[in-house]
């Protein structure tokens, strides 16, 4: 039953992804390919922090190293592509894994909080040492190249781009998924859950370690090719610590315990992230902010949340439930609006250029905001009282909610165990340091 | 000789500077298990906080103001936001503070802008103090090599000499012990991390004016110091000070050695052969200066992974 159902939900999914394209403009094509590789890209990283247990805080570097592979493959200055164009993410699988085997040899010495210093290590090592590296990363500039006709498809338009991604990101989601019923799939849990067991059951921890991370690495190398097969050139930067960053919070968000968690998170984040970009400077602000809400009130992410939500339709009979549901939307709502007005005020308001029109306004007093098609004055106490209105309705809104929901609890007692117990994965991650001493 | 001597101050300095970011770090983490990573963020908010107080206070109390603003912010990260996640592990903590730093950073560039301050010395400090083989040395670096220097001297004397010192050291070695003597440990916890954001604080405020102050300072000196605070061991702070120095003068004196592995096979005779390979081969040490402290940190956390002068590991 409830593998018939994945089974379902995954291919109406994968079908929906298949006839977008009919339906889309060529900008949000391009949206949704950037989605399927941050979805990639998060699962991937995921192997190594959500099953395997190990924070990696430098994990753009087996992305770039990806991108690198397979611009070096389809030929740069005018060399001939090595590969035909649709098997070129196998470079980045190949050089990922290479890599991820040595890089995963050293970090996977130490683990916990000494792990994650290590995976940093190494990818400031190589976003320091890249730019020197002219032939290999083509120094300040980066290195450019040109998609190839192969098999009849000339790959000149985004369209042939998203289905050559959507092929190849379907098929490592799936080896991924498929890993994680293999004896070694389980064995990489293990490593999550106890190492000194899986120590005295006579298996190698770090041999599986490396394994791990190999892995990891060699998946992001496709992410990471088919990145460069999209945009055709990469440089330096993509080493930079942010885009570790940035895959971290996209499966945290997502909520790394559950598989299907970071493809969740790396989709809706990115997706949001293309739209609000053009609206908004501040979308990494609240990316951010959302970022710290999951992690302290909501530590599995959005398929916690999803699953929360499903079992509460279960449990409770709908009367009970939609009060408290509506009440937890609406103060959602009222915080996002206040949070967002606030923000999105100060930072107008705080932009060069408006404090160079206030200051030439002189005692005319500050000129008006333009902000959601409505001029703001700053000067005036009504647009500071609604946003903090919103908050503080918002605040109202959240504590009125959670009582509902502690009703709502408290009605069916016995079943109390509802929560997903929130703090197992990640208090076992290993990240304990008195637990390794 | 002049260049010795000029690296060697510079090293120094900036070494001191290091010290007065890494030392509330490890002394965080040798106390709660916890590597935070917005403790440079700390540092940046001091020099941002600093550059619009000296504006209204002047310089000098802008400075300290600063440095106890931060320190309330640091309790208030202790005690609003990681004790809240305590219990789900240290890897939370760990998350929780990147996201800050996140926050921090975007905070940063919200309210001042993506793009350097001009935040500079005041000009009653900008002088020089003595003459190096003809070129002033500014009195300020010697300033600010001399407040970390009086930190230093004041922790140590401060943890080891009174009865608070005894209290926060068993605190770190045992906090479950010092808990069930009957010491208030989570005051001792959220006591430490507001010393330790004040103490990146005030860095942040006296080096801001000297080195650049821009959006992007945290994650620079954010990423050094984690390299000082694992070289030197983590929760040791004689070690932080001599790694501090290691890495200060390292990255002092690498940036004028124009000197390559080429030359390293010249010794032997094969210097053809080495040019003819290229790659990593003709890299100059100059232009791995940033490189080497991440080497270095390699080669410690694989050999001696508690450090230097680590104890636990």
């Amino acid at each position: 039953m409830k593998v018939s159902r994945l089974v379902l939900y995954v291919a109406v999914a994968v079908a929906i992804l298949v006839v977008l394209p009919a339906f889309l403009s060529h900008s949000l094509v391009n949206a949704v390919n950037q989605m399927l590789i941050a979805a990639l890209f998060a699962c991937a990283f995921n192997i190594l922090c959500g099953q395997g247990g190990m924070l990696s805080f430098g994990h753009s570097a087996y992305f770039a190293i990806g991108s690198f592979a397979t611009l070096h493959a389809m030929g740069v200055m005018s060399s001939e592509s090595l590969l035909p164009t649709p098997l070129l993410p196998l470079a980045g699988a190949l050089v990922g894994l290479m890599v991820g085997l040595v890089a995963g040899w050293f970090s996977t010495q130490r683990t916990g909080v000494y792990f994650s210093m290590i995976t940093l290590a190494l990818a400031e090592l190589l976003h320091t040492i890249a730019p020197h590296l002219r032939g290999l990363f083509g120094g300040e500039a980066g290195i450019s190249s040109m998609r190839m006709p192969a098999l009849g498809i000339t790959f000149g338009s985004d369209i042939h781009v998203y289905y050559l991604t959507l092929a190849w990101v379907v098929a490592a989601v799936g080896a991924m998924y498929f890993l994680t019923f293999t004896p070694l799939g389980r064995l990489i849990f293990a490593l999550r859950e106890n190492t000194h067991r899986l120590r005295f059951l006579g298996y190698n921890v770090h041999n599986l370690g490396t394994i791990t991370f190999a892995l990891s690495a060699m998946f992001s190398g496709i992410a990471g090719g088919l990145q460069a097969i999209t945009i055709e050139t990469s440089n330096y930067s993509a080493f930079e610590m942010h885009l570790s960053a940035e895959v971290l919070l996209n499966a945290y968000i997502g909520g790394v315990q559950v598989f299907f968690g970071p493809l969740i998170g790396a989709g809706v984040m990115t997706f949001f992230g293309n739209a609000v970009s053009d609206m908004t400077r501040n979308w990494l602000l609240y990316k951010g902010i959302i970022f710290v809400l999951v992690m302290m009130f909501m530590p599995t992410g959005i398929a916690g949340l999803l699953k929360l939500l499903g079992e509460s339709f279960r449990k409770y009979s709908l009367p009970l439930l939609v009060p408290a549901l509506l009440l937890s939307v609406v103060s959602t709502i009222l915080l996002t609006m206040g949070t967002v007005f606030t923000v999105e005020m100060m930072q107008r308001g705080l932009s060069q250029d408006y404090q160079m029109l206030a200051r030439a306004a002189g005692s005319a007093g500050p000129p008006p905001i333009l902000l959601f098609g409505r001029e703001w004055f700053p000067g005036s106490l009504i647009t500071w009282l609604l946003s903090l209105g919103l908050l503080v309705g918002g605040g109202f809104f959240v504590w009125f909610s959670r009582s509902r929901w502690k009703m709502l609890k408290e009605t069916d007692e016995d079943e109390s165990v509802l929560l997903p117990k929130l703090g197992d994965g990640s208090g076992k991650a290993g990240l304990n340091k008195r637990e390794n001493v | 000789m002049e260049y010795f001597t000029i690296s060697l101050f510079n090293g120094v300095v900036y070494g001191l500077l290091l010290f007065m970011v890494s030392a509330g770090l490890t002394l965080i983490f040798g106390m709660m298990g916890v590597l935070n990573f917005a403790h440079a963020s700390f540092y940046m908010v001091g020099a941002y906080l600093a550059y619009s107080l000296q504006k209204i206070f002047g310089f000098w109390p802008a400075i300290v103001l600063a440095a106890l603003l931060v320190g309330i912010l640091g309790m208030v990260v202790e005690a609003f936001f990681l004790r809240r996640v305590h219990r789900y592990g240290h890897a939370h903590e760990l998350l929780l503070t990147f996201g800050l730093a996140f926050i921090i950073a975007e905070l940063v560039k919200l309210f001042y802008g993506n793009y350097p301050l001009n935040y500079r010395v005041p000009d009653a400090l900008n002088f020089a103090a003595f003459q190096v083989f003809g070129t002033d040395y500014p009195v300020y670096r010697l300033l600010m090599g001399g407040i970390s220097i009086g930190m230093f001297i004041l922790i140590y004397l401060l943890l080891t000499r009174t009865r608070v010192g005894i209290v926060v050291r068993s605190a770190i070695y045992r906090p479950r012990m010092a808990e069930a003597l009957g010491h208030n440990v989570p005051l001792v916890f959220m006591g430490v991390f507001g010393v330790g954001a004040a103490l990146a604080g005030l860095a942040g405020a006296v080096a801001g004016a000297f080195y650049t102050t821009n959006p992007n300072m945290a994650l620079e000196l954010g990423v050094i110091v984690f390299v000082v605070v694992v070289v030197g061991g983590l929760g040791s702070l004689e070690g932080a000070m001599l790694a501090s120095l290691l890495i200060g003068l390292i990255s002092s004196f690498a940036v004028g050695i124009d000197l390559s592995l080429i030359d390293f096979f010249g010794l032997f005779g094969a210097r053809e052969w080495a040019e003819s390979v290229g790659g990593v081969l003709a890299l100059k040490i100059s232009s791995l200066s940033a490189t080497i402290p991440f080497a270095l940190m390699l080669l410690i956390l694989l050999v001696r992974p508690s450090g230097l002068m680590g104890e636990k590991s």
